[in-house]
């Protein structure tokens, strides 16, 4: 039998756990997943991403008896514009070797001048951080700096925010991920462009990864909320070596001076550092299970930023 | 003598002779390497050695930690890096004072800056005047003697 995942059709941050939900339960016997995506009308870079590592996860976890060679279905979307676009920021040259995909997709190619600044791109070791870092800086600094008002000595910090971002995958997750960028005009939410990096990635989380580390500080307050906020708020990290956690609180300050926002979403919690323009809240917990991490940072342009 | 290392060829060398970017733990681990072999075999006596980050693009929070900060921690001498861009120092600086530790960044007027912990940084500047290995210009700004 094939267990039906349906995508929002509005899928990003805020409809994520909509999905989750409905992956969590249709996971939950192991059987054959079928992810619906026919009626998307849009998906932000934190959406695509996010719908990779649940094909990831569905792949690990798919078949009764758990790893399955067969891959999870994925109707795509029937929307000419959005399947266009979905193509464009990379997604499919990603989905087609995670999903067995149904319907027709476009062969263009992925984007190299366009508001996508980074399409999506497999992180899963440093030689990939590498490239992302060295490929993001001549088309961010034009973005940062023409687009969003920022100093142009900015790039240099959304590529450091971009690294340790990435690196999390390679260091925590015990599996590869995936990397977004994206410039956009946020009419919605805030009436202003912005540029969005989504990183996501369905390996073992944030508590599984500080767990031998953390859980007994915490006690009976261990689990996934508690982990995401000793990592962001406290930087604490699985290494002891005193040198480590640098990577989240670096990203935290780069943000902090760029009115940013950073959000962390790992199993069933979510942790986000809200600046006066978002009405998010700081922290969620008992949230529908989703496997590993997904990471969301949004750049506003400067200037004010109306809560 | 003053030893002087050249981190993009180290980086070219040793990691990839593409990217000029430093970033990763593991990146950073293994120019650390390097330039610990190359101060370990030169011939100079040991007590400055100049770290030139010249041509390098982006440095990450890892890479100023896994470089920086371990060398200082592991170099009874004294470092001075040069080269240094804004960017650079926005990771380096963060790093630094976490770990309560200061490093000289040469300036391309030749005048050195303390820059991490505050503490940690007084103490370095003092600490060179008192070993005459800088010395103060007429502007009161230090310079390597």
């Amino acid at each position: 039998m094939t267990r039906l995942v349906e995508v929002p059709a509005q899928f990003d941050d805020r409809s994520f756990d909509q999905f989750a939900s409905a992956f969590a339960e249709a996971a939950k016997d192991g059987e054959r997943l079928l992810f619906d995506a026919h009626a998307a009308e849009w998906a932000s870079p934190y959406g695509l991403v996010g719908l990779l590592a649940a094909g990831q996860a569905a792949r690990g976890t798919g078949g009764r008896g758990g790893g399955s060679a067969e891959r999870p279905l994925l109707t795509a979307p029937t929307h000419a514009d959005v399947l266009t676009y979905w193509t464009r920021a990379g997604f499919f040259r990603e989905a087609a070797e995670l999903f067995e995909i149904h319907g027709k997709v476009p062969r263009v190619k992925a984007a190299e001048e366009s508001d996508v600044l980074l399409p999506v791109t497999p992180v899963r070791a440093a030689e990939d951080v590498h490239a992302v870092v060295s490929n993001i800086q001549q088309r961010a600094s034009a973005i940062l700096a023409s687009e969003l008002g920022l100093d142009p000595k900015a790039t240099m910090g959304f590529a450091m925010a971009l690294s340790e971002a990435c690196q999390n995958i390679v260091e925590h997750a015990g599996t590869g991920g995936w990397v977004a960028v994206q410039a956009y005009h946020w009419r919605r939410r805030l009436a202003k462009r912005v540029v969005v990096i989504a990183v996501a990635d369905a390996g073992v989380g944030f508590r599984h990864s500080l767990e031998p580390t953390q859980s007994k500080r915490f006690g009976t307050r261990w689990g996934d909320a508690a982990a995401l906020e000793a990592a962001l708020i406290q930087g604490v990290s699985r290494f002891r070596d005193p040198g480590r956690g640098q990577g989240l609180a670096g990203i935290r300050r780069y943000l902090a001076r760029w009115d940013g926002k950073i959000a962390i979403r790992s199993g069933t919690a979510r942790i986000a550092i809200v600046p006066k323009w978002d009405d998010d809240v700081p922290l969620k917990d008992g949230l529908p299970a989703f496997p590993g991490a997904q990471v969301l940072i949004i750049i506003p342009e400067q200037g004010s930023t109306k809560p | 003598m003053i030893q002087h290392i050249d981190v993009h060829a180290v980086l070219q060398e040793s990691v990839s002779g593409v990217y000029t970017d430093l970033v990763t733990r593991p990146t950073g681990r293994v120019v650390r390497e390097c330039i610990e072999r190359a101060m370990a075999t030169d011939a100079g006596d040991g007590a400055i050695a100049r770290i030139d980050f010249t041509r390098v693009g982006c440095i990450d929070y890892s890479c100023a930690d896994e470089i920086v900060a371990k060398l200082l921690r592991s170099r009874p001498g004294v470092l001075v890096l040069m080269g240094i861009s804004d960017g650079h120092r926005e990771a380096i600086e963060p790093v630094l004072a976490g770990h309560r530790l200061a490093v000289l960044i040469e300036r391309p007027d030749g005048t050195l800056e303390a820059v991490g912990a505050p503490d940690a940084a007084a103490a370095l500047l003092e600490g060179l005047v008192t070993r005459r290995l800088a010395a103060r210009t007429p502007g009161g700004t230090l310079t390597l003697a």
